[in-house]
């Protein structure tokens, strides 16, 4: 074995591999750092670069790109608030909070270092996972499955912490979203009314784009200066390696779930790094910190979101059964070489095997090297004033949301959801948990209804699995009643900082019209459900009934705190904030360029959008303006020959 | 007062950094606005109208020639799935041998699970054969049972080229099934795991019905991986894996004796019989499993239902298709190309496993051959919803 190990290192050494491997790095890099691209145009453009390649030089090629892009999609998440993937979504809610007070440069190196480790213990995990990973994946039957998802929606109350059932029904809203589509047993559409588009179910990446990217452009949009700090990595990058060293255990522990998410086929990147987080969080003693720039919200599923990515090609080169759309692409490379999957490629091809390995260790560490010595550049962009910023960024997300499904109806799914994002944002509900139940709202139910059918009764409960995860599940609310009951006996002992509630700065619109608009909108959205839910078969209806039943309860908890409230407010209520209708302008803004596009095409959208937006919004000065304007334009009329970008077409594209 | 720069585009290019502690900057008159963005707008809608003819320029392809012609394949399934993977491929290597080399651009436009796109096709489809459409199982099973949201038929289509698939139903030795004979008269049935019941599922489904076994069905499952993995695991005791899934699936575990193969769906022949599979040349098929079950060969709706399905969703599973107003010229033109390409043995060395051992067809009575199998009688239509209805409680809408 450790021959074949070194032989495949020494074949690195063969320049035209090593040059392939760098290129697939770069690739995967610069494809990271455009929101809503990933790992997907990444090996998109590589894939038809390979066929008449040797197998050895694909290889390298897709998986130098496969290492890093969940490195640098943390760019724009950390800087920007603009998350390049779902997965990045999480390292965002501490990263960027790090660098809007100044410290961007620690919040990246921090990433950059645990993306690389997470690199490393992910190749060392796939090495170590050939022997492994049968049994492993065999233990992991529908019960568990099922139980790992409801651990997963179980996390929406851990990262709400204060505001609990703000949270849960943020979560719930969530689970109702993702059910949209095409149910998983019956394959009945549901929520559907009528429309293919919707019957496909929601694009993750508008999802998370909108709630989370535009829903921080709209509120920063009214920015025309730049950030004032002094961006400096204090210390130099000695204090960063020492700081992120402090936190080596989250690092592998990250490391690890990402792993062992990847591992197991329907739990996926994002639910996998948001486990990651989860677990920094419910194992942290000092919680306060969190979503306000703790590094361990950094470290954990920075870490985490590479090793998924090693992880998942043990089952997509063991089983054949790929986690993502990646790894498909790269399993249809494979086939196409004659290379075939499944247990016996340990045996027939352990070279190929190690190289993968040895690609991917070498590349994460590439990536990281490469984002870690620009991180002083990087930084450097907080300064430009965010309103000049936001025109690109509302083009480039709109357009990279756009190449997943191809379908303008993403475009628009993306705008309403920033909005709503930005209601939750500003009237302090947690947004981690609208995702995440999102993204699992499908698997639990597929799960459940397979648990339920292949088990008779509740046999599956008594599984050894199934035990452990009850008891990760239960065993922290005992643990936190018992210290709730000791607290109460010794009401002047301090048993942590249960009682501070994280201020944030960023709900300003909290207890007022707003937030009981934003109550109102969960109780309507929750009864619409369960109402439509009624004419849905019975197997179809079970689950979205009983999550709406529980989001009305919850809702109406929201809806009568936030009434009485607001009757008590009434003279000193918040109303129209300067900032609230900021936003919402900026919102009109982005809706008049969706227009643009559906009716002129994605071009002649952006040659009106941007330059009127720099000078109307952000004030940016008249040469500021031409030259942006001019770049995106050649930009845009380069960019579909170069990569696979597709411009959105509108009704003008149809007439010529 | 207006110092105020800013960076352009790509992260990490920064021109120069502003001062700090600025009040905001002036606002711009309206008059500069409105003529920068009206001088852009124009730039704009130029390059669109000007562009668009310069880059899509009339074609001719009825000259025995498609030089300076783009072939866009319209892929109606997301990237990265076995149908882009196969249309990738096919397309990059069908280009070199059609005369005047033409270019080759794949368009995936998924959704709907393949029916948006396919209805897209159907509605704007370009007549001049420079735009193709990939044809496979997931858009066929929906325009058999008449969904209401497919707008395409494959009767207003014609096919250029065709290719095959087939498969094997295999069952888990530990549920006590040894061969063909322990499907029926069991005294619980058999678990089989599906996807969706309207999905590739349908013709397994019909060949249960048919061979009257003794199996009762969960759908819900991912995929067919997954599915392979509950059988390992025990959850359930019968799947089915199509040939290019079988190596990585089925070999292993059927060596081990965990599972065991019980029947191939076969292949169809040209005169429309069901034959072995070449690629599971020791495997009985479906109507050999019914004559070695009910001691006579199979015959009726349920077998006709059967012969379709096995035709739209293996033999001529995934094809090529352009619309039947397409001129003959250059259908024919690239046809013979598919042919040639088909025929030539490289191609054949370096597409074994893109094509899971399944000729390319694409000789000049493919068409033909192709017609009958995607015409799918109103009888054989009402027995599929009927089964639909009556087993799995689903109505097609």
């Amino acid at each position: 074995m450790l021959d074949s190990a070194m032989a495949a290192l020494a074949s690195l050494a063969d320049p035209s591999l090593l040059l392939m491997l760098l290129i697939g790095t770069v690739a995967g890099l610069v494809m990271g750092l455009i929101p809503g691209l990933g790992g997907t145009g990444a090996v998109a453009i590589l894939l038809p670069i390979t066929f008449g390649m040797e197998p050895p030089q694909a290889l390298a090629l897709l998986i130098g790109a496969l290492a890093v892009v969940h490195t640098s999609d943390t760019v724009s998440a950390v800087l920007l608030g603009a998350p390049g993937s779902a997965s990045a979504s999480v390292t965002m809610l501490d990263g960027y909070s790090m660098a809007k007070k100044g410290q961007a440069a620690r919040a990246l190196t921090l990433a950059f270092l645990s993306s690389m480790a997470g690199g490393i213990i992910g190749a060392i995990g796939l090495t170590l996972a050939i022997p492994l990973a049968r049994p492993l994946v065999l233990s992991f039957a529908s019960p568990e499955l099922f139980m790992l998802t409801v651990l997963g929606v179980a996390l929406a109350a851990v990262l709400s912490r204060g505001n609990i059932i703000k949270g849960v029904s943020a979560g719930l809203l969530g689970l109702v979203l993702g059910m949209v589509g095409t149910s998983p047993t019956t394959a009945e559409e549901r929520f559907t009314f009528g429309s293919l588009f919707l019957g496909d179910g929601l694009s993750l990446v508008a999802v998370a784009l909108g709630i989370f990217g535009l829903a921080e452009i709209a509120s920063r949009a009214s920015q025309r200066r730049g950030q004032k700090e002094n961006i400096s990595l204090g210390g130099g990058w000695g204090r960063g390696i020492r700081e992120w060293l402090s936190h080596w255990t989250q690092v592998i522990r990250g490391a690890l779930i990402g792993i062992w998410a990847g591992v197991l086929p329907g739990v996926g990147a994002t639910a996998g790094t948001w486990l990651a987080y989860g677990q920094a969080v419910a194992t942290a003693k000092d919680k306060r910190q969190f979503g306000k720039g703790d590094p361990r919200g950094i470290v954990g599923p920075e870490s985490a979101n590479n090793s998924v990515e090693a992880g998942d090609l043990i089952p997509t080169l063991l089983f054949g059964i790929p986690g993502g759309v990646p790894s498909a692409m790269l399993l249809g490379m494979l086939l196409t070489y004659g290379i075939q999957p499944g247990p016996s490629i340990i045996t027939e091809h352990l070279d190929l095997m190690y190289l993968i390995v040895w690609s991917f260790a070498i590349a994460s560490i590439l990536g990281a090297l490469f984002c870690f010595l620009s991180v002083k550049q990087l930084a450097k962009l907080t300064k430009v004033p965010f309103a000049v910023l936001a025109a690109g960024l509302v083009a480039i997300m709109l357009l990279g949301s756009f190449q997943e499904g191809g379908q303008l109806g993403d475009l628009w799914v993306m705008i309403i959801l920033g909005v709503f994002g930005w209601l939750l944002k500003s009237t302090g509900f947690p947004r981690a948990p609208f995702l995440i139940g999102f993204v699992l709202a499908i698997p639990l139910e597929r799960y459940y209804f397979l648990t339920d059918s292949l088990y008779n009764g509740l046999d599956w409960m008594a599984r050894p699995g199934v035990l452990v995860f009850l008891a990760i599940l239960i065993l922290p609310i005992v643990w936190a009643f018992i210290k709730f009951l000791r607290a109460r006996r010794h009401s002047n002992v301090d048993d942590g900082h249960r009682d501070e509630r994280p201020e944030d700065d960023e709900s300003q619109l909290k207890n007022s019209t707003w937030s009981l608009t934003a109550a109102g909108i969960f109780a309507a959205a929750f009864s619409a459900a369960l109402i439509s839910s009624a004419s849905f078969s019975p197997e179809a209806r079970l689950v979205p009934q009983l999550v709406s039943i529980g989001g009305l309860i919850f809702s109406g908890i929201l809806l009568f705190t936030e009434i009485r409230t607001w009757l008590r407010t009434r003279t000193a209520r918040v109303g129209w904030t300067l900032d609230a209708g900021f936003a919402l302008k900026t919102f009109v803004w982005m809706t008049g360029f969706l227009a643009l596009t559906a009716a002129f095409g994605y071009l002649v959208a952006v040659t009106i959008f941007i330059p009127a937006f720099l000078l109307v919004v952000a004030r940016a000065r008249l040469k500021t303006t031409v030259v942006y304007t001019l770049v995106l334009y050649v930009v845009l009329l380069a960019l579909p020959s170069l990569l696979p970008i597709d411009l959105p077409q509108g009704w003008l594209n149809t007439l010529v | 007062m207006t110092s105020q720069k800013s960076a352009l585009e790509p992260p990490g290019i920064i021109q120069e950094t502003a001062p700090t502690e600025q009040p905001d900057p002036p606002q711009h008159s309206r008059r500069t606005v409105l003529a920068v963005v009206a001088s852009f707008a124009a730039l704009g809608v130029a390059t669109t109208v000007l562009g668009g003819g310069l880059l899509n320029p009339p074609s001719s392809t009825e000259d025995g020639n498609f030089s300076g012609e783009t072939l866009e394949f319209l892929i109606p399934l997301a990237s990265g799935g076995g149908t882009d993977t196969w249309a990738r491929f096919i397309g990059t290597e069908l280009t070199n041998y059609v005369p005047g080399r033409p270019g080759f651009a794949p368009v995936n436009e998924p959704g709907g699970e393949g029916i948006s796109g396919t209805n897209k096709f159907a509605r704007s489809a370009k007549i001049d054969g420079t735009e193709i459409l990939v044809g496979t199982a997931s858009t066929v099973v929906p325009w058999v049972l008449g969904r209401s949201a497919v707008k395409y038929s494959f009767e207003d289509l014609k096919p250029l080229v065709v290719n095959g698939t087939g498969g094997v139903i295999y069952a888990r030795t530990g549920a006590g099934v040894k061969n063909v004979n322990d499907l029926r008269n069991r005294d619980r049935p058999l678990e089989f795991g599906g996807i969706s019941a309207t999905g590739l599922d349908i013709t397994t489904l019909v060949a249960f019905d048919l061979l009257e076994a003794d199996v009762t069905s969960t759908f819900g499952f991912e995929g067919r991986g997954p599915v392979n993995l509950a059988l390992q695991r025990g959850e359930i005791d019968l799947d089915y894996q199509t040939t290019s899934a079988y190596g990585s699936a089925v070999e292993g575990i059927a060596k081990e004796g965990k599972a065991t193969v019980l029947m191939s769906f076969g292949q169809l022949n040209e005169s429309g019989e069901v034959i072995r599979d070449p690629n599971f040349p020791d495997v009985p098929t479906v109507p050999e499993a019914y004559e070695q079950l009910h001691g006579k060969k199979p015959t009726g709706q349920k077998f006709e239902a059967y012969k379709t399905l096995l035709g739209l969703t293996y033999t001529y599973q995934k094809g090529l298709w352009v619309p039947k107003e397409t001129p003959d010229k250059a259908v024919t033109l690239l046809r013979e190309s598919s042919e040639k390409l088909g025929t030539d043995q490289d191609f054949q060395n370096k597409a074994a496993k893109v094509l899971g051992g399944y000729p390319l067809v694409a000789d000049a009575g493919m068409a033909d051959r192709v017609r009958e199998a995607y015409t799918v009688s109103s009888s054989v239509r009402s027995y599929v919803k009927e089964l639909l209805e009556s087993k799995y409680d689903i109505h097609v809408e």
